[in-house]
């Protein structure tokens, strides 16, 4: 936002100009002289506060913002001891509604003008304003048009008083007694970064956290008030067997061996073919990986999918050269083929409205009805539903791109349901043959941790870490004890064989076909079809009621780990209030099953989650959780290509990146179950899976790096050696520890 | 006398009265007294509190607990937008350090010399907004297990109205507290300063 | 202890009204001064509260002589193996006020060190609030107590639960040899 110099609070002296000008819209010029705390400036900010202060009530005990509010904190630091002001204040009706969400204090606003300004320039949506003069100055929103913004939350957020409310946390709790945690928001795939806070073990609110990468410290209000669900009161708190007809309340061993005992009996009776895994993309990266390296180390079967056959095949989004949300800004030219932004992935649409009207970047709005980027794009092309991007499009993009000079970024996602991926796909497929252009796609898909559980190989053909079946049986037979022998169904497919009888046990991860499969019709005849089905989730959805076995799993806010978001970022997700019931987190829920299974995956905390995918998963080799949760800004996967760009929180971390995988990240080789069109759709060179040559450990240290200085970017991406020693955990009998740690030192 | 004078002291004290006889009396009240707490009322009925959780914030023992609620429009349980909707007050974790008393924004909240009270379990030791707000008479409820003898509730926390804001002298003895139900607007303690 | 044994009638339900005024005339508590509520406990037992008026001024240093345990004060950590040590020694029937707030729920020691209510180790009858409680606070818990005792029910308790503590013997004891 650009600087106004409304409240005046920053006024200073400045040597060789007449009378105080404020800081914030002066700006610094060679030689200047300011001085801030001359007497002359204190007594000014003292009489700036009194003004400010004039027809502010004083009813802080009750006002929401009281205890975390900046006109306090000014009045504390700055204000004079006592009022003056004998006079009546300025009256108006307590609260007045704005929009469902947000409330309006009239009395309490002193005229920054910071939430009109967001919601013109950032948000780009006009709907409040100033009304009036003098001291009857007053923001309101426009008469029969309430402040219905996807992103009003944020002026909430920024208001340094109480005037603007929100109604989800109105009298909820006080700023001192919250506990807070980083998190980041798991609503959509951007995963913009917050603050989750907590009173009394009860979730309360969410705030924006700024994460330069990423959301700028803002949110939607979508994942701002969308949290209430975490302690809603039909959470399933204790897991569930069907017993005569009807889901009955047992213990949680009583619900494990009768899951593992079917499990056990269909895989001896009917093979792992007939075991399917849905959904995932719920959870965090760990619950996603256990649950991988259940259905494919242990059970052995493939036929495994997190979309709902509403996405994008796992080889477009793991193979093709993807783009970070930076990336947008400093684009030669952004196309946007996928579903309408503002919708999905709404941050995601702040930034690329950011990156074509105020960074003046080309934005080519291919999508097929448009939406909320048509104002701001520089060329609208809007291709027909189920067809591909124009080759005169794709060409002018190209162009464009070359001039300005910056990579192509495409975001692409579904459209619709409606129409099947293969218009995307081939639309990718189109500029990815590009000549002399840096395409990146920025996936669009929706979903929570979508990314991170296709990372974590919950999609057929693909193990943990973007490498394929075959790329990565020989590594990861070693480490787990065997992989699925050949590709397996995706969502769809799966849901056709259990229609159909061949598919006995189906797991459901937080999943719901019946509601969000496109073809709701194949869902019911599928779910109909299944002699057995085991789900893990949070609530009774329509599919988990007809769950033989349900298992009650912790949700967000409810559990640690990491998540993935949609350029690949890893961040972390923090627990801040207790789980509800007896609820287990997913990975233990894949551990307890492998356990009775007969693999013990020998996992303890998250953390040793975490560090097993660091240490197993091609792409995400080193990241730690030790790393991850002292990268500032998260780490980017694959790791190795952006080693550099890690900003370590703390003094005197060495990043020690772990290396040793056999196999490559590097994208998916063209051919195979891929798409027509897909693979080649990345542009990218041939993979490499070749072996590379050990390097010896001592140039595997990073060194040192400063707080919030950027390591500069190492010029050649390190190499892998073998793993040898035990640098990584063997999927065998559980190693000691000491030993590791030695190793890895 | 010599070695026999010691026992003077002793025979001096022969016939002397000096216990208390608890149950039936109890011994002089100090008049700041820090007891079991009062939620008071504005002489019109309206409860003072306003759910604001100063109290519970500033607590050192964590025994308070408040939420804050909506006012009814139509039937206003408090004065302004909020009102406590939940009080709650754990007495097996109270210090009576009055920190509360003192936090209070609306004097909501003040002590009696009411100090004669045990429990059995220790559910009962979590008094709620029921048992803490005064009566209709402006006096704390008597609760069955407690002991009242009478007086314990006639001056809740007169320390409080001798005090003056910011240690500044000059406000010493004048009123700027709020009537109470069943007392009107209580006048001045004697403060420090004439002692 | 032969009265739980006998079988219950209107002759041994007067003989029950007698051993219970006797035993509420003769409580002797046993000495478990922690802290600050110690003092407190002490003035009560001195003349101006007098706990001789109601057969209590001897406090024990024995547990097996005592039959009330005033848990006067933090608890810590450490002490909560003794405290419960004294409180086994101590014979049937016996009663436990925890005293003060620290006593009670760990009050405003709400850290690692303190056990967080003194109930997670013994059982506690009667438990007195205050930060020290006053003389005449302790007295209303004891006389709690009394009334506790003489309307029995604290002996119908011990008798469902057999002994104070909930322990059960399962199966007949076998000799040490």
């Amino acid at each position: 936002m650009k600087p106004v110099g409304m409240c005046r609070m920053c006024l200073v002296e400045v040597e060789g100009v007449r009378g105080f000008p404020p800081a914030c819209t002066t700006p610094v010029t060679d030689g200047m002289v300011v001085r801030t705390r001359t007497d002359a400036v204190e007594k000014i900010q003292e009489g700036v506060l009194e003004f400010l202060l004039i027809n502010h009530p004083l009813d802080c005990p009750v006002c929401d913002r009281g205890g975390e509010c900046p006109l306090q904190d000014q009045t504390l630091a700055f204000g004079p001891g006592e009022s003056r002001f004998v006079e009546e204040k300025r009256h108006y009706e307590k609260p007045i509604p704005l929009s469902n969400m947000i409330l309006l204090d009239r009395e309490r606003c002193i005229q920054c003008a910071r939430c009109t300004r967001f919601a013109e320039e950032i948000a780009g949506d006009p709907l409040i304003d100033f009304v009036s003069r003098g001291d009857r100055t007053q923001v309101l929103n426009f008469a029969e048009q309430p402040f219905e913004s996807y992103f009003s939350g944020n002026t909430v957020q920024i208001c340094p008083v109480g005037a603007l409310l929100a109604r989800h946390y109105r009298f909820k709790a006080r700023p001192w007694d919250l506990a807070t945690a980083e998190t980041s928001c798991t609503t959509c795939s951007v995963h913009c970064r917050g603050a989750v806070q907590s009173s009394s073990n009860r979730i309360v609110r969410l705030l924006g956290v700024d994460l330069d990468p990423v959301n700028h410290g803002w949110l939607c209000d979508k994942g701002r008030y969308g949290i209430d669900w975490v302690h809603a009161d039909d959470r399933v708190r204790e897991p569930h067997l069907r017993v005569g007809g009807e889901l009955r309340e047992v213990s949680w061993p009583e619900a494990l061996d009768a899951a593992a005992g079917e499990i056990r009996k269909v895989l001896r009776m009917h093979g792992p073919g007939a075991i399917a895994v849905l959904g995932g993309a719920r959870g965090t990266n760990e619950d996603a990986y256990a649950w991988a390296r259940l259905a494919k180390g242990v059970i052995g079967t493939d036929h495994v999918d997190c979309q709902m056959g509403d996405g994008l095949p796992a080889e477009v989004v793991l193979g093709v050269r993807r783009a970070e949300i930076d990336d947008c800004d400093r684009a030669g030219a952004i196309v946007v083929l996928g579903p309408d932004p503002r919708e999905e992935v709404p941050v995601l649409f702040l930034r690329l409205r950011r990156a074509a009207k105020d960074l003046g970047v080309p934005l080519f709005d291919c999508t097929p009805v448009g939406g909320s980027l048509a104002p701001y794009a520089a060329h609208v092309a809007r291709r027909v539903p189920g067809e591909p991007v124009g080759a005169d499009v794709v060409e002018l993009a190209a162009r464009t791109a070359r001039e300005r000079g910056g990579p192509l970024v495409v975001v692409a996602g579904r459209p619709s349901v409606a129409e099947a991926p293969d218009a995307t796909v081939r639309s990718i497929a189109a500029f990815g043959a590009l000549d002399g252009v840096d395409v990146r796609v920025l996936s669009a898909l929706r979903r929570g941790n979508v990314h991170g559980a296709l990372e974590m190989g919950l999609a057929p053909g693909f193990l943990p870490g973007r490498v394929t079946l075959d790329a990565g049986r020989e590594w990861f037979t070693q480490r787990w004890g065997g992989v699925p022998a050949g590709r397996g169904l995706d969502a769809d497919g799966i849901l056709r064989a259990a229609a159909e009888g061949r598919v006995h046990v189906l797991v459901l991860l937080g999943a719901d076909p019946l509601l969000d499969h496109p073809d709701a019709l194949l869902a019911r005849r599928a779910l109909e079809g299944v002699p057995f089905v085991v789900a893990v989730d949070a609530f009774r959805s329509e599919s988990a009621a007809r769950a033989d076995v349900f298992l009650p799993c912790t949700v967000w806010g409810e559990q640690n780990g990491t998540v993935t978001n949609l350029e690949g970022r890893v961040q972390r997700v923090a627990r801040r209030v207790a789980p509800e019931g007896t609820a287990m987190d997913d990975w233990r829920i894949a551990s307890e099953l492998a356990y009775r299974l007969g693999a013990d995956f020998d996992l303890a905390t998250v953390d040793e989650v975490t560090d097993e995918i660091a240490a197993v998963a091609p792409a995400a080799l080193g990241a730690t959780a030790a790393l991850v949760r002292r990268a500032r800004d998260g780490v980017v996967l694959p790791l190795r290509e952006h080693l550099g760009e890690i900003v370590v929180r703390t003094r005197g971390l060495s990043i020690l990146a772990e290396e040793g995988a056999g196999t490559s990240w590097d994208p998916i080789r063209a051919g195979g179950a891929a798409p027509a069109g897909a693979p080649a759709a990345s542009g990218e060179p041939a993979p490499r899976t070749r072996r590379r040559r050990p390097v010896p450990a001592r140039t595997r240290r990073r060194p040192r790096t400063r707080s919030s200085t950027r390591t500069p970017r190492a010029s050649a991406p390190p190499t892998r050696p073998r793993c040898t020693s035990g640098t990584v955990r063997q999927a065998g009998p559980p190693r000691p520890r000491v030993t590791r740690t030695l190793c890895a030192s | 006398m010599g070695r026999l004078s010691g026992f003077l002291v002793t025979l001096r004290q022969y016939g002397k009265k000096v216990t208390t006889e608890f149950p039936k009396e109890k011994a002089p009240r100090p008049a700041r007294r820090h007891g079991r707490h009062v939620l008071n009322r504005y002489e019109d009925g309206m409860e003072k509190c306003i759910g604001c959780e100063l109290c519970a914030g500033v607590c050192p023992a964590r025994c308070i607990y408040v939420r804050g609620a909506d006012n009814p429009p139509d039937q206003p349980v408090s004065p302004g937008e909020r009102y406590g909707f939940v009080y709650e007050i754990n007495y097996l974790r109270c210090i009576h350090c009055d920190l509360c008393v003192e936090a209070c924004p609306t004097e909501a909240i003040t002590e009696t010399k009411l100090f004669e009270f045990s429990f059995t379990n220790r559910n009962d030791a979590i008094y709620t907004k029921d048992e803490l707000l005064v009566g209709d008479d402006g006096r704390a409820r008597r609760l069955p297990w407690e002991l009242w003898l009478g007086g314990e509730d006639d001056d809740t926390s007169e320390w409080m109205r001798v005090t003056s804001p910011s240690g500044d002298a000059s406000y010493e003895g004048r009123v700027s507290w709020s009537g109470e139900l069943g007392f009107g607007v209580r006048p001045p303690e004697k403060g420090q300063a004439q002692d | 202890m032969g009265l739980d044994a006998i079988p219950h009638n209107f002759l041994t339900a007067r003989l029950e009204d007698l051993v219970r005024w006797g035993r509420r005339n003769s409580v002797f508590p046993a000495t478990f001064g922690l802290a600050c509520c110690a003092i407190e406990m002490m003035a009560t037992g001195a003349a101006h509260y007098d706990l001789a008026r109601f057969g209590m001024e001897v406090f024990r240093a024995s547990p097996r002589q005592a039959d009330l345990m005033i848990v006067a004060g933090r608890v810590s950590q450490k002490m909560a193996p003794v405290l419960r040590q004294v409180y086994d020694q101590m014979v049937e029937p016996k009663w436990v006020i925890s005293m003060g707030v620290c006593a009670s729920s760990g009050g405003m020691f709400n850290n690692y060190a303190i056990v967080q209510g003194v109930d997670q180790v013994v059982p506690v009858d009667v438990y007195v609030p205050g930060c020290p409680p006053g003389p005449e606070t302790l007295m209303h818990g004891i006389l709690t107590l009394h009334d506790r005792i003489r309307t029995g029910e604290l002996l119908r308790r011990r008798a469902e639960r057999r002994g104070g503590a909930g322990i059960r013997l399962e199966g007949e004891p076998v000799p040490i040899s």
